[in-house]
């Protein structure tokens, strides 16, 4: 299989800051791997996911994706990734359907590509006829379904979710995180995840991280993890990382 | 395609529905107010009509109003004045002022040989000054009145012919000339100013409407797609920053000419329908109050030969002087709009959207004021300096300088402003191609205790 993410010690220092917000983080996700970075608040997911997603710079290290530096070719690292930031909005004056055609505008070198994605998003979204309202009458779980049909339409090498479920309730979680499991699959797409929900993360990842302080501080797989702790489950293996500091 | 793409997707963010309406009824409303202005001062300024009272009977008071009639120029609406109570009178006549010429008139004037009597009676008008002109008007009725009179007198009891009153009423011509920048034109500068100020009225306003709207849309432009992260998601698509930037300050560009135009075209109607009527009738009641007589060719040849005396004056633009313009116009709106993208890119809230607006406001509004009452260069060194560092004053003086062919003025202000935009857009790009746009914020909210910028962090 082959590693479609290489995190080399990506390092992140804010202006002004004496510590670093992302330290020395390393980690790979391979094709069709469902990655998760889990961490308590200002640990450093979002900064480590700004860094992989080219939004800002590392101050240190490098990270690859499907083979392109995010610091010397971040145009084509950005060819291969999407990026669904953590209570994204949808721009309100348009409506569905536009949205996702100008997404697909985006990333499509042809016409014929481009209605592929908007299909593709159409069905996975699952808003029917109200792709043709204005988004600004959408309700908070509808957007969130519209962003990740536009962030999966396209069949990116990396998709990148920031909290992919926030604001849906229980079903329609259900649904989405049943859909990343298919799309990684069956289309072998790899998933770097973020989330604060322990159940969510045991029930889609196939390996998951633990950052804290600005320092990944343990990786495996879930019942890796489990085995090392002797833990019932995910949360108590946090909460030993994180609040006691175990790294096994 | 993708700039297409993008660009296709700002304009339909600022053009929407709501904003169209918005500006036509911008419009609109500008049109019917200088419908409405000018209906009103049209009313006030009708030197057409007068309401008068007659309780001499003398041949004299007649021969008066036939000679006042026989003008052309007045008509007189005779009324009934049946007592002294003239609040009433004027309320159930349904008049705004009356002219009442007492009994005994003429034979004051032409018998008893001393001066007559006549009252005026005007109701006081609230509400601004097209109240207040009819009165005005009907006082200059009441002095061409008082001349037709003296021109009776001057007839039947001195036996003077017509051309001796001719000459008594005007022993002397009135000739003037204008001179500007070395330049010369026989033409009353009063006629000159009254037409220059309503050209440089309107040129300022519109670059003030100009540059706050563009600076107001891209800031909301950029701080919406940030604080709704949706900049993040369009930044981590396969498209280069300086498109979505460039595509930004296009959209922005063209949506506020839009603006722009639709505001300028009201504005014009609004001064066409307001002021048209009423510059008519002040030429003509100014021509009459000094000739006494129907305003004929010749004394409205000064007023006909205005824009000539203007070109002779200098004070047209040829249309490389437009071009001129034309140009620091753009470089102005590019300055708000690289100046507005900084601030809209610090914004972390809609509230702070709004702070953040102020310095532009600021920059804009100084020069506005300073260039509508007076000239720059009257003010001290330091004023001066001060006065001209800010970079949108050299678009409000552009104009002036162009005509007043301050040639070293007006390219050093567009020297000043090339630089300033280089400097902002560099500034502008540095921002938006790097983590600033991300980082960078002022937090309004700590701002009593602490006020500076804050890096944005997880």
């Amino acid at each position: 299989m082959a590693t479609v993410l290489e995190v080399k010690e990506l390092s992140k220092k804010y202006p002004k800051k004496t510590k670093f917000a992302a330290e020395k983080v390393s980690f790979t996700v391979e094709e069709g791997e469902i990655f998760a970075l889990i961490g308590p608040n200002g640990a450093g997911k979002t900064t480590t996911i700004r860094m992989i997603s080219t939004l800002i710079n590392p101050t240190e290290g490098d990270a690859l994706v499907a083979g392109h530096s995010i610091i010397n070719e971040p145009d084509k690292v950005r060819e291969n990734i999407t990026y669904l930031p953590d209570e994204a909005g949808a721009y309100k004056t348009m409506k569905g359907i536009d949205y996702l055609n100008f997404m697909a505008g985006l990333f499509a070198k042809d016409k014929e590509t481009l209605d592929k994605y908007v299909e593709r998003g159409k069905a996975i979204c699952g808003l029917g006829d109200r792709l043709n309202e204005k988004i600004g009458g959408y309700s908070r779980g509808m957007i969130r379904k519209l962003l990740l049909a536009r962030a999966v339409m396209t069949s990116p090498k990396l998709a990148i979710m920031d909290e992919a479920t926030s604001g849906l309730d229980v079903i329609n979680a259900l649904e989405i995180r049943k859909m990343i499991k298919t799309l990684a699959k069956e289309q072998n797409m790899a998933f770097l995840l973020s989330s604060h929900n322990m159940l969510e993360i045991e029930y889609v990842s196939d390996r998951v991280g633990i950052i804290a302080d600005g320092h990944l501080m343990v990786v495996g797989t879930i019942d890796e993890l489990k085995e090392k702790y002797e833990a019932a489950n995910l949360e108590e293996v946090f909460e030993r990382v994180v609040k006691n500091r175990e790294i096994r | 395609m993708k700039f297409g793409n993008l660009l296709k997707k700002e304009l339909r963010e600022l053009i929407t529905l709501q904003a169209m309406m918005g500006m036509i009824f911008t419009m609109v409303l500008f049109i019917v107010m200088g419908q409405i202005m000018g209906g009103a001062m049209e009313e006030g300024f009708d030197t057409s009509t007068i309401t008068l009272c007659n309780k001499d009977n003398s041949a004299f008071t007649d021969e008066v109003l036939d000679a006042v009639q026989a003008s052309g120029e007045t008509e007189i609406n005779f009324v009934e004045i049946q007592s002294d109570d003239y609040a009433a009178e004027l309320e159930r006549l349904d008049i705004k002022n009356v002219v009442i010429i007492p009994e005994g008139f003429g034979n004051s004037v032409t018998v008893e040989k001393k001066p007559a009597q006549i009252q005026f009676v005007s109701q006081m008008q609230n509400g601004g000054l097209a109240g207040s002109m009819s009165t005005i008007s009907a006082s200059d009725i009441i002095s061409i009145i008082q001349d037709v009179c003296m021109d009776e007198v001057l007839l039947e009891n001195y036996g003077l012919t017509e051309a001796d009153i001719e000459l008594i009423r005007e022993p002397m011509e009135l000739i003037e000339y204008t001179t500007l920048n070395g330049k010369i034109s026989k033409v009353s500068v009063m006629e000159l100013t009254a037409v220059t100020m309503m050209q440089s009225m309107i040129a300022p306003m519109a670059i003030f409407f100009l540059l706050m709207m563009a600076s107001q849309m891209i800031m909301t432009a950029i701080s919406t797609e940030k604080i709704d992260k949706t900049l993040e998601t369009l930044l981590s698509a396969p498209v280069s920053r300086l498109s979505v930037l460039g595509a930004k300050m296009v959209a922005a560009v063209i949506s506020a000419l839009l603006n722009a135009a639709f505001m300028i075209v009201g504005f014009a109607f609004y001064m066409i329908g307001m002021m048209g009527g009423a510059v008519e009738e002040i030429t003509a009641s100014t021509v009459l109050e000094t000739t006494n007589l129907p305003v004929d060719a010749a004394a409205l040849e000064s007023v006909t030969s205005l824009p000539q005396a203007m070109a002779e004056l200098g004070l047209t633009l040829t249309p490389v002087s437009y071009v001129l313009f034309a140009v620091q116009l753009f470089l102005t709106l590019a300055i708000g709009l690289a100046v507005s993208l900084i601030l809209g890119a610090m914004a972390t809230d809609i509230k702070s959207v709004q702070t953040l607006t102020m310095p532009i406001m600021i920059a804009v509004l100084i020069p506005f004021f300073i260039t509508m009452f007076i000239d720059i260069n009257e003010l001290s060194g330091v004023l001066k300096l001060m006065a001209y560092a800010i970079p949108f004053t050299h678009t409000y003086t552009a104009l002036t300088n162009l005509m007043n062919g301050d040639m070293l003025l007006f390219w050093g202000g567009l020297a000043y402003q090339i630089v300033f935009f280089v400097v902002c857009m560099f500034l502008a790009v540095k921002v938006f191609t790097t983590d600033k746009l991300f980082t960078m914020s002022v937090n309004f909210d700590a701002g009593m205790k602490k006020r500076g910028k804050k890096p944005v962090e997880e």
